[in-house]
């Protein structure tokens, strides 16, 4: 503590009157009624990422250059950047505050660069090791699965992964097409995964028929059922079984098999998600004229826009506000469909309008070839005996998975029916997590609401309006005469230059605002942090309010 | 964590006596971070006489000569004399003065070593007024502005003395002018100074939450609005006065949204407001046209 010096005589005095000392004696903290302290946030986009990557952490990383960390930070919650990073719906950028500014950042396309530099750098995967004795199975081996397997041998938890099909990756494999998701880098990702950690595969063996629940109770300690939705859902009408109409679904795999497909001259895709924009797509490949007819407009799809926009530009046409309603055949080929013609009624339990058919207006069709994409559903043979169902979906108590028979946990399309690739990732990070405590014999964390932030928080003085970086693409034309992906990801001047395009929500970015401002020095700034020195910090809050991130809040001294 | 933005050595310390949030102190230490332990300050009378501490005691690790009000800048003058008659050329010698000690009361004696173009740095850091004795008027106070000399029934009438239109008439080797809010801009401006030889005149903008009557919480907030909305202009002035740069790669933002924080500004009413705001655009829209007119001049392109 440096002291004040204080004279007993003029004689001590020097004979000029000069400086002897600092000022550092004087604890100018004693003036501030309140005190700015660091307190982060949890940005928006995380809680918008169902299995809450820390995005604003590694999209720092990215602005520093350390993408070894960033992409380790994303391996935290989610196992497969590089597929998520190209095919999720990414409800992350629907949250981020900078779409309140300009445009919300590209993270999905930053998601996918780390991906891709993660598979290239195969030593940035840390290896685990079977240290635990108690096993588990893991049936399916889809994103949910392939994610609790991952999440379980990351613990230590050896992990027998059961598969019904001789290849692994379940809709990624089958339901996602080429031009979105290769399965030569599906294969990379499965393989780095399994890898990774004491994970036994078990192809070809299908859960429930192949090998019961009763066998796999016995032999495993928890048994997590990640089986996805299995077969299209029919479209309920007469002579749906003959010819010219195929499950979408079915269509897909024989696609993404390589296997020679030929829908005929004119194509109709009944359905508004993202497998009738698949089936779309492909059947265009295959050099078919495509309709996709769908029951409601344009604003209920349930597909990703992004999608919609590219079948568009492909060259699919769309009908809106038309459902089946009689097949044609002649000499037993479909050569017609009869639409009932649809408008807009009251809101369903979806919040989306209902259609309600227009009486006696109908719309008629050439049609070689009707797919079906009106959704999926699970298959639950040998399976619905051990667990409580609800239709035909896995129920579970709560989002770690845990259904009404304690050893068996579930998660992804077979519990939620179809949903998302990071919705399953998500259910299969959480059930892991659960599985583990359960072993562990911890009891559930409780979870606090987090604080988070919005564009009204922000010092947006410090930002410059600016565009997102456009993720480069072939165009449209190239795009339907194969299956190449379309989206080729950023270059690394684009990575960075999204990445700095982050506001860093809640959470200090190392700006150096606070410690350049502060009038007091009273700030230290040390390797990874700053540090307030309440001793001298005088509480003007010039920190508190030049932070651009909102990172600072402020206390009342005395409370 | 990134490299610093601006250097890590601090030559001004805490525990020093300015109020909270104040501009003047930000100022100095982004000055002392550009100049470097090499330097040695003349303080007249100003806040900055205070800020610094009580005797013996100083926040500052350099020599300081506290002057007579009217004489910051002829006693850096004979300071720097003197130590090149030492045999150090090497050390800045720097006059630091508010708006009073510059505009007003030390005005002959800067005006003096400006036209001998002594080699020092003459540093303004503007208030807007008598600060440390009690919110004076100086000839730097804005026109509109309530101090406790121009209280709301009579406020400040007459417009703010153009103090960088003086120190080019000097015609002295750099001026410039600053606000704490952009600290790499200032310390920028400090290094380039002290790399000239001659009078150097450094203006900095420096609000204060106490004689302005905002939260000192928008301390920096001020600096910036100010620059933004045209009222302060943010320039330097090379070639002896003859080439004017004017900074204008920001977005505007109004006068209005400037004096909405500031109590001295408080009683003027929606009229009032819009004729300062003309003004402002009138003075901005001039300034740019000298840049313009200065640059065309046969020799100067």
């Amino acid at each position: 503590m440096v002291k004040k010096i204080e004279f007993e005589s003029y004689k001590e005095m020097p004979i000029r009157p000069m400086t002897l000392g600092s000022m550092m004696w004087n604890l100018t903290g004693s003036w501030r009624n309140v005190r700015p302290l660091y307190d982060f946030k949890t940005s928006p986009c995380i809680l918008g990422c169902p299995t809450n990557e820390n995005i604003q952490r590694y999209i720092y990383l990215v602005t520093e250059g350390r993408y070894e960390e960033a992409w380790k930070t994303i391996i935290e919650s989610n196992p497969m950047p590089a597929v998520t990073g190209r095919v999720c719906f990414h409800p992350c950028m629907t949250k981020c505050t900078r779409k309140d500014y300009d445009e919300a950042v590209d993270i999905n396309a930053i998601e996918r660069s780390l991906g891709d530099m993660g598979l290239e750098n195969g030593g940035w995967m840390e290896k685990s090791k079977a240290v635990k004795k108690e096993k588990v199975a893991v049936a399916g081996s889809g994103p949910a699965g392939l994610s609790c397997a991952f999440y379980l041998a990351r613990q230590g938890y050896p992990v027998t992964l059961f598969e019904r099909d001789k290849a692994l990756g379940g809709v990624l494999r089958w339901g996602i097409p080429e031009y979105r998701l290769s399965n030569e880098l599906l294969d990379r990702v499965i393989k780095q995964i399994l890898d990774s950690g004491p994970v036994e595969v078990k192809a070809g063996v299908s859960v429930g028929t192949d090998v019961s629940m009763d066998q796999l109770e016995k032999k495993y300690d928890a048994v997590f059922l990640g089986l996805g939705l299995m077969s299209s859902r029919g479209l309920g009408m007469d002579g749906e079984d003959e010819d010219g109409i195929e499950p979408g679904l079915d269509f897909l795999r024989k696609v993404n098999s390589g296997e020679r497909v030929d829908p005929g001259a004119k194509v109709v895709v009944v359905g508004g998600g993202n497998t009738a924009m698949d089936v779309a797509r492909c059947a265009l490949r295959a050099g078919s004229e495509v309709t996709v007819a769908y029951r409601r407009t344009r604003n209920e799809m349930p597909a990703i826009a992004e999608e919609i926009e590219e079948a568009e530009k492909e060259g699919v046409a769309f009908h809106f506000l038309a459902a089946p309603k009689e097949l044609v055949r002649r000499g037993g080929k479909l050569v017609r469909v009869i639409f009932q013609k649809m408008e807009l009624g009251e809101p369903d339990d979806s919040g989306r309008r209902r259609p309600v058919p227009v009486e006696g207006e109908t719309i008629e069709m050439e049609v070689d070839r009707l797919f079906t994409a009106i959704g999926e559903q699970a298959d639950l043979e040998g399976i619905e005996s051990t667990v409580e169902t609800d239709w035909d979906l896995i129920k579970t108590s709560d989002e770690t998975g845990a259904t009404s028979n304690p050893k068996i946990f579930a998660g992804g399309d077979v519990v939620t029916g179809a949903a998302s690739v990071v919705e399953a990732i998500a259910a299969g990070r959480k059930a892991a997590e659960r599985i583990g405590r359960m072993f562990a014999g911890e009891p559930e964390p409780e979870v606090e609401e987090p604080k988070t932030v919005g564009i009204e928080d922000m010092n947006t003085d410090y930002f410059t309006r600016s565009k997102r970086n456009l993720v480069p693409r072939i165009s449209a034309s190239e795009a339907k005469t194969g299956f190449s992906e379309i989206k080729t990801g950023y270059t690394r001047e684009q990575l960075a230059s999204e990445a700095e395009r982050c506001f860093s929500c809640g959470v200090c970015n190392f700006c150096d605002n606070c410690w350049v401002y502060c009038p007091d020095v009273a700030i230290a700034r040390h390797e990874d942090e700053y540090e307030f020195l309440y001793d001298y910090c005088k509480g003007c809050l010039i920190c508190v309010f030049e932070c651009p991130c909102n990172a600072i809040s402020i206390r009342e001294e005395g409370k | 964590m990134k490299a610093p933005r601006i250097p890590m050595e601090e030559l001004m310390g805490s525990g020093h006596l300015a109020c909270q949030g104040c501009g003047a102190t930000q100022a100095m230490r982004f000055a002392l971070k550009a100049l470097g332990p090499k330097t040695a300050l003349t303080i007249p009378a100003c806040c900055w006489a205070v800020i610094d501490g009580s005797f013996p005691h100083s926040c500052i690790e350099l020599p300081i000569f506290h002057t007579a009000f009217e004489t910051a800048a002829v006693v850096a003058a004979g300071i720097k004399v003197g130590l090149e008659m030492r045999g150090d050329s090497e050390t800045t010698v720097m006059a630091w003065a508010g708006d009073g000690g510059t505009y007003d009361i030390g005005l002959q004696a800067l005006s003096g070593v400006a036209e001998r173009n002594d080699d020092i740095i003459y540093v303004c850091y503007d208030n807007e007024a008598y600060m440390n004795t009690g919110i004076q008027r100086s000839s730097s106070t804005p026109v509109g502005a309530w101090t406790t000399t121009t209280p709301v029934d009579n406020y400040k009438k007459e417009p703010k003395k153009n103090m960088i239109d003086i120190m080019a008439a000097h015609s002295i080797p750099y001026i410039a002018t600053c606000s704490v809010a952009w600290p790499e801009d200032v310390i920028a401006k400090f290094r380039k100074a002290k790399e000239i030889k001659g009078t150097r005149y450094i203006h900095i903008f420096t609000p204060c939450p106490t004689g302005w009557k905002f939260a000192p919480e928008l301390s920096i907030q001020m600096a910036r609005r100010a620059v933004t909305s045209h009222v302060f202009p943010v320039l330097e002035i090379t070639e002896h006065g003859q080439k004017i740069e004017v900074w204008k790669d920001f977005e505007p933002t109004s006068v209005r949204d400037y004096f909405k924080p500031q109590g001295r500004f408080k009683h003027l009413t929606d009229e009032e407001i819009e004729g300062l705001e003309r003004d402002v655009e009138q003075k901005w829209r001039r300034l740019l046209a000298k840049e313009k007119m200065m640059a065309s001049i046969p020799g100067m392109e």
